[in-house]
């Protein structure tokens, strides 16, 4: 039971994370909280969706095809609406109530724009993988291993965008100092632009294999964005490596909450973990105070 | 001028539902008790200077316990009214004590957690709430006075009464030593603070009138609807009374009661496709920042500057608007 209750909380844990990491990597770099970025989420699986229903690809064919779609989608958003606000003055609050504003006018248009193209009917993702694992008590469907294998081929991807390409370099220098990056001559506006293509791609993605577990609607974009928001506060905002670990960490606490406290209110338990880290440790786990 | 407006303004409110039908009446209700709670928003967003998408849950907080005091223990209206909104004040200034210390967007995800949590306990408990299903059959406020609310009209007034004392007292309180030590604080926090204002206290004070305004609209809505439920309190019930502070303006009284008007009455009257209501308040809300940060009030402004470009008339206008580069 317990053993299940883990692997259970694992396989949620990293979907989670896979969420997470898009919507900190925003944060951090651009100091912009994403409402959203549900909606890429959400966006993302009807893309795979819609790819795999008119050109009959496999799902891991159209995955990587929607991703780029939502990159580009996502890099799109950001020069239309957010480049002039972060343009002006991004650290005062009127910038920054700006900036929230337009990403929740962005959240209602894009998912009723889902509505209009796709319809309220809820749909399933085929990712074409059948039969399951027993590991003495546990039991685990294929699916649900190749869920935990994409994310963990994706954070290594991130990780090698990260620290071994040069653009990756300045990703994290903007991210440490923006000032020290422009004084230093980096192209602040392109490497943000960037951010916000990887982060529409990590969004494609969780969204992707959140509708292959369970369904894809317009709405779908509302539980993972609330979730994404109590993961980076617990790793921290802006930290990678936060994303990941506080993903599986509330995987797995909902997980085990569900299980042995009241499954009506496991959520509940995540929101008051979510109060109780900003007021004891406002940084998050993983985070640098500021 | 602008007493004349007023008197105008208020003749035309008292005369409305004599001249127009019920559902015009209705509608105009809906407004009103819309307008209450932008005008809630409306005083944290311009006065406070916080994005507070915990709103909705002091509305439902108010609206809740006042049905569930009426419905299951009898109590009357007018006796469960105030025990629900010191419910809402007292709650209010605990959560205030805890969260207001967070900065931007720390205080913003802990205020949804808030509502979130709020929305999934009314959506759980269901003994006391009737879960998912909602609270349904609440009656109109009992008589008081000699005055009975059974017709629509009578409720009408009761909303415009509420919302016309609100205003007063909102106006007079802006215009206090609360309301200014308030302003200082949305300006310059740690200015504040060293001229020996207590930042702290301004905040919770603001967050709690801001909460008991919410929680009076709370108390209409239950009887103007007649059920409650869990789904009409989501983060996006908060976001609608946004949208509405910023159309109408930002640091302003009368902004949000002009973004009530546009939102809620503009587009049920003009029987846009209720479908397409959501995607129209996205992009208000977007241009609206982009373009126009001072919102339509803003735009009064800038229309009046091109209009009388004396120098002492564009005083007035001084507000966020000028900014918008």
């Amino acid at each position: 039971m317990l053993a299940q209750q883990l692997a259970n909380g694992l396989v949620l844990g990293s979907i989670y994370a896979l969420s997470a990491l898009g919507f900190t990597l925003i944060f951090g770099a651009a100091r912009v909280v994403n409402f959203a970025y549900g909606e890429l989420l959400m966006l993302g699986a009807f893309f795979t969706l819609t790819i795999m229903m008119w050109s009959g690809l496999p799902f891991y064919a159209a995955l990587p095809v929607a991703m780029v779609g939502i990159a580009v989608l996502s890099v799109i958003m950001f020069l239309l609406t957010l480049r002039p606000l972060l343009r002006g003055a991004y650290t005062s609050l009127q910038g920054e109530l700006q900036v929230i504003l337009v990403t929740l006018g962005l959240l209602y248009i894009l998912r009723e724009a889902a509505v209009i193209i796709w319809g309220t009917a809820p749909r399933q993702i085929d990712m074409g993988v059948t039969g399951i694992q027993i590991v003495g008590d546990v039991v685990m469907t294929n699916q649900r291993l190749v869920v935990i294998g994409v994310m963990a081929v994706l954070v290594l991807a991130l990780y090698w965008i990260l620290y071994r390409t040069n653009i990756g370099k300045a990703l994290r220098a903007i991210a440490q100092n923006r000032e020290g990056a422009l004084a230093i001559g980096l192209n602040t506006d392109r490497i943000i632009a960037f951010v916000f293509a990887v982060s529409g791609a990590m969004a494609c993605a969780a969204g992707s294999l959140l509708g292959a577990l369970y369904a894809v609607e317009p709405h779908m974009g509302g539980a993972p964005l609330l979730k994404a928001f109590v993961i980076v506060i617990f790793g921290g905002l802006g930290s990678v490596p936060g994303a990941i670990v506080g993903g599986l960490a509330i995987g797995l606490i909902e997980n085990l909450a569900g299980a042995y406290i009241s499954f009506a209110f496991k959520d509940v338990f995540t929101f008051m973990l979510l109060i109780g880290v900003l007021l004891l440790r406002p940084a998050g786990l993983f985070g640098r105070s500021r | 001028m602008r007493i004349v407006a007023l008197i105008i303004l208020a003749a035309i409110m008292i005369a409305a539902p004599s001249l127009l039908g019920d559902y015009q009446t209705y509608l105009l209700t809906l407004t009103l008790i819309w307008a209450i709670l932008a005008l809630s928003m409306g005083l944290v967003l311009g006065f406070v200077g916080q994005i507070n998408l915990g709103q909705a849950a002091f509305v439902a907080i108010s609206a809740y316990t006042c049905s569930i005091l009426r419905q299951r223990y009898g109590v009357d209206f007018w006796l469960a009214a105030p025990v629900a909104l010191a419910a809402v004040v007292i709650i209010a200034a605990l959560v205030g004590l805890l969260t207001l210390r967070l900065k931007g967007p720390f205080f913003i995800l802990v205020m949804l957690a808030f509502a979130e949590i709020t929305r999934l306990v009314i959506a759980n408990w269901q003994d006391v709430t009737n879960g998912p299903l909602g609270l349904k059959g609440i009656m109109p406020p009992e008589p008081i006075l000699g005055l009975s609310f059974e017709t629509k009209r009578s409720f009408y007034f009761l909303a415009l009464v509420v919302l016309a004392v609100c205003l007063l007292a909102l106006w007079r309180l802006v215009r206090s030593r609360t309301g200014r030590m308030l302003i200082a604080v949305r300006e310059d926090e740690l200015l504040a603070e060293f001229v020996g204002i207590p930042v702290m206290r301004s905040k919770v004070i603001g967050l709690c009138i801001g909460a008991f305004v919410a929680g009076l609209g709370g108390l209409l809505l239950g009887p103007f609807l007649s059920i409650l439920a869990p789904s009409q309190f989501t983060l996006f019930a908060s976001v609608d009374m946004i949208v509405m502070v910023v159309v109408g303006g930002v640091g302003t009284l009368v902004g949000p009661l002009i973004g009530a008007v546009f939102l809620v009455y503009v587009p049920e009257y003009l029987s846009f496709t209720s479908h397409f209501r959501p995607a129209m308040m996205g992009a208000l809300l977007i241009i609206v920042t982009l373009f126009a940060p001072g919102g339509l009030i803003g735009l009064v402004g800038v229309v009046r500057g091109w209009l009388m470009p004396t120098p002492s008339k564009s005083l007035d206008a001084k507000g966020e608007g000028d900014h918008a580069g």
